[in-house]
């Protein structure tokens, strides 16, 4: 046994241990800290498995923006732990339990009973990478072959925004979402505020562009634009916007707008819907992404700020 | 060379499960953040070993992701627990 092989089983074996630890402990916060380092843990486990893309937006969702939203949840729960003492009972308990763990064994034998050569089209995607002039194959399926899942996850998102935000009271809709951050200007926090977007702007952008070639792609770029946007805002250099704004809703359906216009294109000039023609395919896909980034960080943000609350 | 680099992929890794101890045993949400940090740190640094060990160039952007990302979850846990870390004040506008 190598000694590579020693570090995966002990690596394994941590991201159980701290999945089980996160589960049992009873503190919201505490939990929400050992899902953020799981997130971490499974990002390196994914580089192992070399399927760097999904490393990419386990660090990005898993490690960084899905903590927080969790965070957000804690800290609004936590007036209410603190007031209500009552506990579901044993048997609410016991029911969650067996549910939750005939899920996992449900998901275990159908991973166990899969044939040795599970059915792939991995070979036909490689052999067709030519059709759209790019060399990630992720990209190539998210963007192209399979481009109709990832306009309807789009759609799927702005309509997520849509439930955040009906959740605003009468009195607050069309205002800004979240509390109004307050920090001291020639602090700590406003600094790295203002030192770090620049970095991670550039980051988001590089990613976009990567991801032609490379692991990467809007997706991911779009999460660390969001996590700039919401460090400034946090900072309180910047507040959030009125979700009535024009501009604020051109950009969350610019994504699936402009996706849409071209795949009507393709229905129109091409075979089908969502085909590309074969001479603009990477200019067309970089076009979307573009709109894409833009829709994704604003949408993320926002699923992150939360409904709206106040009008000033 | 390469030996050499795995043996500091498995000192770190085992670094990172001491932090994790202290993410276990808390006691306070302070120190299950900072170790939450330091787990992130270590994350980064595994990363680029194994980028440089397996080949695969792209560990150096996952790397670089969790550098940024991991900063921002920080900042937020800060940020939202802070009206639990001090009991009322300063925080207090926080958790509305």
């Amino acid at each position: 046994m190598s000694i590579a092989t020693v570090f995966e089983i002990a690596l394994a074996a941590v991201v159980l241990g701290l999945a089980i630890w996160t589960i049992a402990v009873p503190e919201t916060y505490s939990a929400t800290v050992g899902f953020v380092a799981y997130g971490l843990l499974v990002a390196l486990i994914w580089v192992r498995l070399d399927a760097v893309d999904v490393a990419l937006t386990e660090a990005a969702i898993g490690g960084g923006l899905g903590g927080v939203v969790l965070l957000g949840a804690a800290a609004r729960l936590r007036d209410a732990e603190a007031t209500a003492a009552e506990r579901p009972d044993r048997s609410t308990r016991l029911i969650a339990a067996i549910l939750s763990a005939s899920i996992a064994a449900a998901l275990a034998f159908a991973i166990l009973i899969l044939p040795d050569y599970a059915p792939t089209l991995a070979p036909a995607v490689v052999a067709n990478a030519g059709a759209t002039g790019m060399a990630n194959p992720v990209t190539n399926v998210l963007m192209a072959f399979r481009g109709l899942d990832t306009m309807l996850e789009k759609v799927v998102l702005l309509l997520a925004v849509v439930g955040v935000w009906s959740l605003a009271s009468d009195r607050a809709w069309g205002g800004r979402p979240g509390p109004r951050h307050e920090a001291d200007p020639n602090g700590v926090l406003a600094f790295l505020a203002r030192l770090l977007p620049p970095a991670g702007i550039v980051v988001g952008i590089y990613m976009l562009w990567t991801g032609a070639d490379h692991p990467g792609g809007a997706f991911q770029g779009g999460a660390v634009l969001a996590s700039m946007w919401l460090l400034v805002i946090m900072a309180g250099l910047a507040d959030t916007p009125p979700v009535s704004s024009r501009w604020l809703r051109f950009i969350l359906v610019a994504g699936p707008c402009l996706f849409l216009v071209v795949g009507l294109g393709g229905l129109c000039f091409g075979a089908a819907f969502l085909a590309y023609p074969v001479a603009f395919a990477k200019p067309l896909i970089l076009g979307i992404e573009v709109a894409m980034i833009l829709t994704i960080a604003a949408t993320l943000a926002l699923l992150l700020a939360g409904a709206p609350e106040r009008n000033t | 060379m390469t030996e050499f680099l795995t043996a500091a992929v498995g000192l770190i890794l085992t670094l990172l499960a001491l932090g994790l101890v202290s993410i276990l045993r808390g006691p306070g949400d302070a120190d299950r953040m900072m170790a939450a940090q330091l787990i992130g740190t270590a994350g980064i640094a595994v990363l680029l070993l194994l980028g440089t060990v397996t080949g695969v160039r792209a560990a150096v952007d996952v790397a670089l992701i969790l550098a940024l990302l991991a900063t921002f979850a920080s900042i937020a846990f800060v940020k939202k627990g802070l009206s639990r870390l001090e009991s009322d004040g300063v925080g207090s506008a926080e958790g509305k």
